[in-house]
């Protein structure tokens, strides 16, 4: 079994755009953007997962000058868990691409 | 003078969707929430508008509501106002909801009976114990408990109402139907219970006296809330 918990979708996108210090205005616009505003993230979600990440230990603040829009940063914990859940979403990728090829043949 | 009115709430912890739907219908007509008030809001008159509402619970510390809020205002929700731990959002139809997976919307339900629960839970069952206490004592102490625990349950009875109710919200979320479900029937049969044992202690003619005294006063204390806090609005919006 693994020892972390499962990250829920929301923590992963987010962790996803905590690879570099960014504020949660940022993060929301990082997602919508790269998924084309498929996938977003609300301001009460992102607000609850922040702190649950930092509570967790898987991400720190990194700079909190301006209150407003303070930024957070992946800790080596969080770096740790990101990379052990892609693997695990990557596998289910393969899943899907490689049913989806073999149902084409 | 800016014209106001005050309009009484379901009761967040019961009706908080059909409360948002019924600040959107007023913004509709021009009148905009502007102030949580006693067991209801405070609206302001001003132009009509389409305007879609939001609540949510949290404790914020010192230096917490800056970046808060800013979550929000980004996101294209403005804050309208807070009491306590509620905070109200209003934003244009169409814009992303505050809260967008089912994991955070359990929280919310989770935040907003935290605070209550503490207090709650030992209120009602100290005020169970009592009940207990009067029905097994007897002489001048068992009229003492009776009359405590009567006026205690005058309390106690809404605030289990409400923390049932905080849990029924967090176990939809969840998708937990069925628990929903069960603490309705237990509900029911409890009813059934009380209704049964008015009839054996009391008869059939106090019985029916005892639950349509119980129905008027559950209409008509909405009714006086309303009343009073209307009245209160208009005598304090003169001085304002």
């Amino acid at each position: 079994m693994k020892k972390t918990e499962q990250l829920t979708d929301s923590m992963f996108y987010i962790m996803a755009a905590l690879t570099k210090p960014r504020h949660g205005y940022a993060i929301m616009n990082l997602i919508e953007e790269t998924t084309n505003r498929a996938i977003s993230v609300g301001p009460a979600s992102m607000y609850t997962i922040i702190k649950k990440l930092l509570k967790q230990e898987l991400i720190y603040l990194f700079d909190e000058s301006d209150s407003r829009r303070k930024t957070y940063l992946l800790t080596e914990k969080g770096k740790e868990v990101l990379e052990e859940e892609l693997i695990i979403r990557k596998l289910m990728i393969q899943l899907a691409e490689t049913g989806l090829e073999e149902g084409e043949q | 003078m800016r014209q106001t009115k005050y309009i009484t709430s379901g009761g967040l912890a019961f009706s908080e969707e059909k409360d948002m739907e019924k600040l959107r219908r007023y913004s509709l007509k021009g009148w905009h929430v502007s102030d949580f008030k006693f067991m209801g809001y405070t609206l302001e008159k001003g132009e009509s508008s389409d305007y879609i509402y939001s609540i949510d619970y949290r404790l914020l510390k010192e230096g917490e509501e800056e970046e808060y809020f800013d979550f929000f205002s980004s996101s294209g929700w403005s804050h309208v106002t807070s009491e306590g731990n509620i905070h109200l959002f209003r934003a244009l139809p169409n814009t992303k909801p505050i809260y967008t997976d089912r994991e955070t919307t359990v929280e919310k339900y989770k935040n907003s009976s935290d605070s209550m629960k503490k207090l709650a839970i030992p209120f009602v069952f100290i005020t169970i114990l009592l009940w207990l206490g009067a029905i097994i004592s007897s002489g001048s102490l068992k009229t003492i408990l009776l009359s405590v625990a009567a006026i205690l349950s005058i309390f106690a009875i809404p605030t289990a109402m409400t923390v049932i109710a905080t849990y029924n919200n967090q176990w939809k979320v969840e998708g937990r139907r069925g628990l929903v479900n069960l603490v309705k029937m237990i509900l029911f049969l409890l009813l059934l219970v009380v209704v049964i044992i008015l009839l054996f202690v009391y008869g059939t003619g106090n019985t029916v006296s005892i639950l349509t005294s119980g129905m008027i006063g559950a209409i008509a204390l909405p009714t006086a809330i309303w009343v009073v806090m209307s009245i209160y609005h208009k005598v304090g919006g003169r001085r304002g």
